[in-house]
């Protein structure tokens, strides 16, 4: 093994622990706007572990994926994301309903649950333990979001990091899925962010505010 | 050839009919749109029936149970075309909601179902579902009342995350396909996938925890309890023709792409796990479904809750497992289909007429409204499961194989549920029929013959289905039972 795939592999390895860094941020976080940017951040790391596979692997659909979850996931989603935060004119707070303190306390042990939760199957299957870690916590993380997050918005991001997770659950197991069905998933994706947008609009037109916890005509 | 132009005509449609400034045409274009999609199914149904498989490139193919589910959406399609012409009266001509946006979307709505039905391939399957969600969602909040906007983001949100967990259930069962030697360009083609199924055995756990992941995504688009959440919200808050499309198709199509991969895991791993997930899901969905159907005070959400019990009875009969039972789960799909888009366009009659679908305030529709109320009464009939319609003969064999596999738990459970459901519409139905006739708030608009045509059409559907299944149906039925064997 050479030295540029050897340093690819660290890489590779090391990038789960940034992604755990970006969650407990997340956690935190007080404004969506940080979470937006953090969202971003995040899907930058995973575009690097593509274009480390990439380089390793020397396939060009890698890197055609990795430009993909750069456009989309690190620019064109963000971007459009704060559009609507500009335009929407509303508070900036992600209405938590855990404390800052308590937020990062949970997703801390939701990530220590996601290690627990991959134990038996990275052993059988000869896997990277920590990345497949990673898929999980993000899985979590993004639920976790969006049941504590009281704004529509951060439903939206608390979606975004859920899928982020089975991004990386397809990273860690397989490389990556065949290119066509890929674009076909980003397309979703970014149409659903699109279309979210929009209701978002409908629902500060309607009721005049964006707290979704208070959406609850419709029961029974 | 024939699979691209059935993809071809809705999208086309969906495009061409925005041009369209007066609705009058668009109406027109929309009509013979719906008639040349029907002809390009029928012509599809025609072609699998005499070859058996068609394949188109990599990513499109159609079976027996691709035809018979070609055969729901076309049947659905043409009563719901049919029924909009005299349900545009509703439509007010706001900026997103005019009659061209409306048949624009639903076309749109239609052309993802339809490519969900001919994925070769269960990555493009998780795509063309998930756009069905994107394609409906707006028509769900299509009014843009506070409760339509609710009901749509509910719908978009739930729903994308069941089904982002179905991607996660597919990504395991193509990581188990890769492990166990399936190249792995291919390793999501269904037909390589059933080839390979067998060998799969060495990563049977990889496949049961792909499956829950399927069961529980996909089953929140079929609207399975404890993930129904969102369904009698969008039901009740969508355009009526919507809400028979999304109870009368899409959670079939749903319960399609679960289907698919049961058939996959049943082969790789032996049928027991999935189908006994399956009747737990069904059991729930049944007995909570007919439950919370006593309580409601709104007739959509009423049949919404009654479609919910539906799904369960049919996840009941593919759980079953055997030729009787799948044989009576896929004709119930079909049955509940016709039984379930009479029932809401009778709905939207009643909502025309006494401006609320609250049914405390609906009182002397007898009299009001005979015609309406024959209607609902035939697929109120129908719906609760007796004869002399079709519902009663899928239930029924349903309960035989139950009986028949000494399940009598399941057997006793469902007929009790199918007790309940009976009680709580009788108790519904009569209250709104009988009673002194409530003050109309609108003059009464007058039925159009195409409202009869539906409504007749749907009748004589159920009451043929009920005494004797044609030969030609029981051929698509039994062509696509071979598929799922």
């Amino acid at each position: 093994m050479g030295l540029i795939e050897l340093a690819a592999a660290k890489a590779l390895a090391s990038s789960a622990v940034f992604l755990f860094i970006t969650l407990l941020m997340m956690a935190s976080a007080k404004r969506i706007s940080t979470c937006i940017v953090l969202f971003s951040i995040q899907s930058a790391i995973m575009a690097a572990e593509i274009l480390a596979i990439a380089y390793a692997s020397k396939s060009i659909e890698a890197y055609a994926v990795a430009s993909l979850v750069i456009t989309v996931k690190v620019i064109a989603i963000p971007w459009l994301l704060f559009r609507i935060i500009k335009s929407l004119k509303a508070s900036q707070d992600v209405a938590a309903s855990t404390t800052g303190a308590q937020s990062v306390f949970i997703m801390a042990g939701l990530i220590l649950l996601s290690f627990f939760a991959v134990a038996p199957y990275a052993k059988t299957l000869r896997l990277d333990e920590d990345l497949l870690a990673a898929a999980i916590a993000l899985l979590l993380a993004g639920a976790f979001l969006m049941i504590s997050r009281k704004k529509a918005l951060m439903q939206v991001i608390g979606l975004l990091v859920l899928e982020n997770g089975i991004f990386v659950a397809v990273l860690a197991t397989t490389y990556s899925m065949p290119l066509v069905i890929e674009i076909g998933i980003f397309f979703d994706l970014l149409m659903g962010v699109f279309l979210m947008g929009l209701f978002v609009f409908r629902i500060r037109d309607t009721f005049e505010h964006l707290d979704v916890s208070k959406l609850r005509r419709l029961r029974g | 050839m024939s699979l691209v132009l059935l993809l071809l005509v809705p999208f086309l449609t969906a495009l061409i009919v925005l041009t369209c400034k007066q609705s009058r045409r668009a109406v027109a274009v929309a009509i013979s749109a719906g008639a040349l999609e029907i002809a390009a199914i029928a012509n599809a149904m025609w072609r699998i029936r005499s070859v058996g498989v068609l394949q188109f490139g990599r990513y499109l193919r159609a079976d027996g149970l691709t035809a018979f589910f070609l055969l729901n959406i076309g049947v659905i399609l043409a009563l719901v075309l049919v029924y909009s012409v005299g349900y545009l009266r509703h439509i007010p001509l706001g900026r997103f909601s005019s009659p061209r946006w409306f048949y624009s979307l639903t076309f749109l709505f239609v052309f993802t179902m339809i490519a969900v039905y001919l994925s070769a391939n269960l990555g493009m399957l998780w795509i063309c579902v998930e756009s069905t969600t994107l394609a409906s969602a707006l028509l769900v909040g299509f009014y843009n009342t506070k409760g339509a906007v609710e009901a749509g983001w509910k719908y978009l949100v739930v729903c994308t995350v069941g089904i982002a967990f179905a991607l996660f259930g597919t990504i395991a069962l193509y990581l188990a396909a890769v492990k166990s030697g399936v190249d792995p360009a291919s390793a999501l083609d269904w037909a390589v996938l059933m080839n390979a199924a067998p060998s799969l055995t060495a990563t049977s756990n990889l496949i049961k925890l792909s499956f829950v992941f399927i069961a529980v995504g996909y089953g929140t688009k079929i609207g399975f309890v404890p993930m129904h959440s969102w369904l009698p919200d969008a039901h009740a808050e969508a355009p009526t023709p919507i809400s028979a499309m999304l109870s009368a198709v899409l959670l079939n199509c749903a319960l399609y792409a679960l289907l698919r991969f049961d058939t996959i895991t049943s082969h790789a791993i032996g049928s027991g796990f999935s189908h006994s997930l399956l009747l737990i899901f069904g059991c729930l969905s049944v007995a909570v479904a007919a439950l919370l159907m006593v309580v409601q005070r709104d007739l959509k959400r009423l049949l919404a809750y009654s479609s919910i019990e539906h799904m369960g009875i049919v996840a009941i009969g593919v759980g079953l497992g055997g030729p009787l039972a799948l044989f009576g789960a896929l004709l119930h799909t079909f049955n509940h289909s016709v039984a379930k888009s009479l029932m809401f366009f009778t709905a939207g009659y009643v909502r025309e007429n006494f401006s609320t679908l609250r049914m405390r305030r609906i009182h002397g529709m007898a009299r009001l409204l005979p015609w309406t109320s024959a209607g609902m009464v035939v697929g109120g009939i129908a719906i609760a499961g007796l004869p002399p319609f079709g519902l009663f003969i899928s239930e029924f064999m349903i309960l035989t194989a139950a009986f028949g596999t000494s399940r009598y738990f399941i057997a006793i459970l469902l007929m009790l549920a199918i007790s309940v459901v009976f009680g709580a519409l009788l108790h519904h139905v009569q209250r709104m029929l009988a009673g002194k006739p409530v003050d109309l708030p609108v003059a009464k608009p007058k039925l159009l013959p195409t409202d009869f045509a539906v409504m007749g059409v749907c009748a004589v559907f159920l009451i043929v289905l009920g005494v004797h299944i044609p030969g030609a149906f029981a051929n698509i039925l039994q062509s696509a039972l071979v598929v799922l064997k």
